[in-house]
């Protein structure tokens, strides 16, 4: 009896509840996707330096929060927004500049996992250097963006979720069209096949790779300023990074269009979990579900959902 | 001159395949832990043994245990924390439970559960590997976290969460719980850790440690000579699970007194994988280095500032550190990728020339 | 097809260890070996050459069980198998080395060699964790075998350098130990000459004949350099597009037709 109702409850209340519900398992799901929107662009910026580099960068995390905190500081400094704008892309410019400087010349000859560890390092210090100068409160970030929610065919949706939303799917769209149709596009995507051959043809690697970490920086404040103005600039932005891992593991560390269906699926599939299993087990499922999730995945696909086969030869 | 090595010839295998080969190496080994027996308990202040020494000791076991797991078998593993909780929670659960039970019986089977709950999370490296089993491994970090926060049975369901090691006697000694001196907790941790440091140090130079390296190297190489890589990695997990979990255990009862699932977060598995990055993978020695590298970071930078007169705000004292270990990381994995396990080797091969240049 | 007859050696009744049937196999579209037959006699030497792409370094890997074939049969020592692991072709006496050498990089020389003592020994978690007694008696058992293997093939001075740091010819020689030290009853040579100088490759040839006389190890051997071939082999495998194109003594293959044209622009000296 007790399995039955087990059973029950974990399998067919949930279906019921939505299929009782429609509309409010379609607020679930919108809700999920537009979170999911924002997990996608913390990990575009993962898989633009990976195709790239071929780095692992775990600090993209600490370079969302490095970039929106230098936004809110430069805000409380009194510069009008459109200059705070301008002057954190220069700076994290700069920053990937002396990324590729100081850190990846150096190690580009190593294990992937020395190159792993570096950029934990690399989060570290982008984190207690963005605290150093800016202080560790929380910030709010307002950028003047209407946080109203209002009624679509019976479903409560809300502005800024569409506005992050569309933000997301227009900073894709023109890194889709970056890549595929500009000259810089095609020598990023030569390097991420071949460095050697690359190199070759004439490609100058450096600056491809400060290209790219630049752009995972703009990527990066894009997020940072998305996530910022919804829950405040702070040290917890950066722990996204690692919500953003399940994410490349569904998409795949190489796929532009796997980050975005990946970072969809993580985002629907942990609030799903949360609203309707949460409650029977005390809640905070969001903490692991995403990475059972992506194990699961894992088992039946290693290489993710859009990832390349491994295939190893003897 | 001190180091050379010339004259000492080894005519027997068991001789040659010792854990220390060199005479030199062997009386230092013995020196160090001579001193560290019988010296650092009378000499050291409490300060010292509490906050360096027990904890150096405790995390250059969690170390030993993830570089048997990463550097030995190359499974990449971010879940230590986890299974350090484990380890922990199990612990209190029985000696709870069981009262009587002598608390280093305790230690050993919170040990035992903590590897089988390692080798369970393991199961997926059948399948993936490198930095897809890493985030693999974040599940079971979250999870086992998470169930620990959530299910009170854990913690006895007292209203706080945390759990607390009840004073436990061993030969009439009170070494856990708050009478409990910090010289005799440091003893029993330094014994339990030479015992295990020994055991692995056994482990690796045996059949299973060569097996492990074979699965790192080329695992497809290995199962074609004829190890299983499946067998070999699941062992890999429930051994270095042991070890974690034994540290856990050690690090509630002989030095924190007490702990919430906060003590056993993702940056705790971060911590341990810069210790045996930085200490060297694939080491013992390394291990241990990387340990006192790591435990000992933070402690300098809190105090330099005050012996070289500076003050700083606390907080921004913090960061500062933040941003100095994570330069320093950087900094050393530039200069040697290999960890101080590396640059000791290069001492002593500097040492047998000394004292001339080459 | 033209095929020779496979000839057995004058006058002696040669018992057959390893007989293939039939076997074909493929991958996705590509055909790797199609409708494949021939023996190898129980302490001969059997050169399997061919131009590249023929299908020869699959023929190894279906031999020791790390491909399946879809179709055919292989009947070694007498037993016909069906799926074989390759735990279990090693566990049974055929041991290999590799065209790309599939060395452990991490470790030293004697230790790669004591990894093909592997399924030789037997002490468990337990007494490995004590090491003192019945543990160390066995790295002791088995280190001394690896010893001889190092002894017979000269690499006493490199035995505790890690091996990603060898030049590539004693690369191949560690390999060719770690091969040697499970005492394998068929033991299967990919390329073992390749990349290699006239004095690495005459001793390589020194060390191969060595093991078949001394040990009477059965050698399965590819190989490109004709020379060595003609000189090592007992008898000769022709593949030619994963198909089997000849069969017999080194002389027979030599004058074969069918051979000479599947080589067609490449001279082979003496």
């Amino acid at each position: 009896m007790e399995i039955i109702s087990f059973l029950n409850l974990v399998f067919v209340n949930p279906l019921v509840e939505i299929f009782s519900y429609p509309i409010f398992f379609a607020e679930v799901v919108i809700s999920g996707l537009l979170t999911g929107v924002m997990y996608s662009l913390v990990a575009l910026g993962f898989v633009l330096i990976f195709k790239a580099s071929g780095v692992f960068n775990f600090a993209q995390g600490a370079m969302v929060l490095f970039a929106a905190l230098n936004l809110v500081g430069f805000i409380e400094q009194g510069f009008p927004i459109w200059l705070a704008l301008l002057l954190t892309i220069i700076v994290m410019i700069i920053l990937a500049f002396l990324i590729e400087r100081f850190m990846l010349r150096h190690l580009i000859n190593q294990d992937d996992i020395i190159l792993f560890m570096a950029t934990i390092g690399l989060t570290f210090l982008l984190q207690g250097f963005g605290e150093t100068l800016w202080g560790s409160n929380v910030k709010p970030l307002d950028l003047g963006i209407p946080n109203q929610s209002f009624e679509v065919a019976g479903l409560l949706l809300n502005e800024f979720d569409l506005f992050a939303a569309g933000s997301g799917a227009i900073l894709v769209g023109v890194l889709a069209v970056f890549f595929h149709y500009t000259r810089i596009g095609r020598a990023l995507r030569a390097v991420a096949d071949d460095h050697q051959a690359a190199m070759a043809v004439g490609i100058p690697l450096k600056t491809i790779w400060i290209i790219v970490w630049s752009v995972a920086g703009f990527v990066g404040l894009v997020a940072g300023i998305m996530w910022g103005a919804k829950s405040g600039v702070q040290f917890s932005l950066s722990l996204i990074a690692l919500k953003a891992l399940p994410v490349l593991i569904l998409g795949g560390f190489t796929s532009v269009p796997g980050a975005i269906v990946g970072g969809l699926i993580i985002g629907v599939g942990e609030k799903i979990a949360e609203i309707y299993w949460g409650p029977l087990v005390g809640g905070a499922i969001e903490n692991w579900f995403a990475y059972v999730l992506a194990l699961a995945f894992l088992l039946f696909r290693p290489q993710g959902l859009f990832g390349e086969r491994i295939i190893e030869r003897v | 001159m001190l180091y050379r090595e010339t004259g000492q010839f080894k005519i027997s295998y068991a001789a040659d395949q010792s854990v220390f080969p060199i005479a030199q190496d062997r009386w230092f080994v013995s020196l160090i832990i001579v001193v560290a027996i019988f010296v650092i308990p009378v000499l050291a202040s409490e300060y010292l043994l509490q906050a360096v020494m027990i904890p150096l000791l405790i995390f250059s076991l969690a170390a030993i245990g993830l570089n048997l797991l990463v550097g030995y078998a190359g499974q990449l593993s971010l879940g230590t924390g986890g299974f350090m909780a484990v380890g922990a929670y199990m612990t209190y659960k029985l000696t709870t439970a069981f009262p009587d039970i002598n608390i280093i019986i305790v230690f050993l089977l919170a040990g035992l559960i903590a590897a089988f709950v390692g080798l369970i999370f393991g199961i997926p490296s059948l399948r993936i590997k490198g930095f897809y089993l890493a985030v693999a491994t974040l599940a079971s970090q979250f999870f086992l976290l998470w169930m620990f926060n959530k299910v009170a049975w854990f913690y006895n369901y007292n209203s706080s969460g945390t759990i607390t090691a009840p004073p436990r006697e061993m030969f009439g000694v009170v070494i856990t719980g708050p009478m409990a001196s910090a010289e005799t907790r440091y003893l029993v941790t330094l014994f339990i850790v030479i015992i295990f440091a020994f055991i692995a140090k056994n482990l690796v130079r045996g059949r299973l440690g060569r097996s492990w390296m074979a699965v790192r190297d080329m695992d497809i190489a290995a199962e074609i000579i004829g190890i299983r890589p499946f067998q070999t990695k699941l062992i890999a997990f429930a051994v270095s699970s042991f070890y974690c979990g034994l540290a856990g255990a050690m690090m509630v009862f002989l030095w924190l007194g007490s702990a919430e699932t906060e003590a056993f977060s993702i940056n705790e598995s971060f911590n341990v994988l810069f210790m045996i990055i930085i200490g060297g993978l694939g080491s013992i020695l390394g291990s241990f280095l990387g340990a006192t590298f790591i435990v000992g970071l933070p402690i300098f930078l809190t105090n330099a500032p005050q012996l070289v007169g500076l003050s700083m705000p606390i907080d921004m004292q913090k960061h500062i550190e933040i941003m100095m270990f994570g330069s320093l990381i950087i900094f050393f994995l530039i200069v040697e990728p290999h960890g101080l396990a590396r640059l000791w080797q290069i001492l002593k091969e500097k040492l047998r020339l000394w004292p001339f240049p080459y | 097809m033209i095929e020779a007859e496979s000839a057995p050696i004058q006058g002696e009744h040669k018992e057959v260890l390893l007989d293939i049937a039939e076997v074909s196999l493929a991958f996705g579209g590509v055909q790797a070996l199609s409708d494949v037959s021939f023996d190898i006699y129980k302490g001969e030497i059997r050169a399997i050459i061919g131009p590249n792409g023929a299908g020869k370094s699959s023929m190894l890997n279906v031999i020791n069980g790390f491909y399946h074939p879809q179709k055919g049969t292989i009947k070694y020592k007498e037993e016909v198998r069906k799926k074989m692991s390759p735990h279990k072709a090693a566990s049974q006496g055929i041991s290999r080395t590799f065209q790309n050498i599939a060395l452990f990089k991490g470790m030293t020389t004697l230790d790669n060699i004591m990894t093909g003592r592997i399924l030789k020994m037997r002490r468990g978690l337990l007494w490995q964790a004590l090491y003192w007694g019945p543990a160390r008696n066995e790295e002791i058992i088995n280190r001394e075998i690896a010893e001889q293997v190092i002894d017979f093939l000269e690499i006493e001075a490199i035995r505790k350098t890690p091996v990603g740091k060898l030049p590539y010819g004693l690369q191949k020689r560690v390999e060719l130990g770690r091969a040697l030290a499970a005492k394998p009853d068929l033991l299967l040579l990919d390329e073992p000459m390749a990349g290699m100088n006239v004095e690495e490759k005459e001793d390589m040839c020194r060390f191969i004949i060595d093991v078949n006389e001394e040990f009477g190890t059965t050698i399965a051997l590819i190989e490109h350099d004709m020379g060595v071939v003609m000189d090592l082999s007992d008898r000769v495998v022709v593949l030619n597009y994963g198909r089997k194109i000849a069969d017999g003594t080194p002389d027979q293959v030599r004058a074969n037709q069918g051979v000479i044209d599947a080589y067609l622009g490449v001279s082979h000296s003496n």
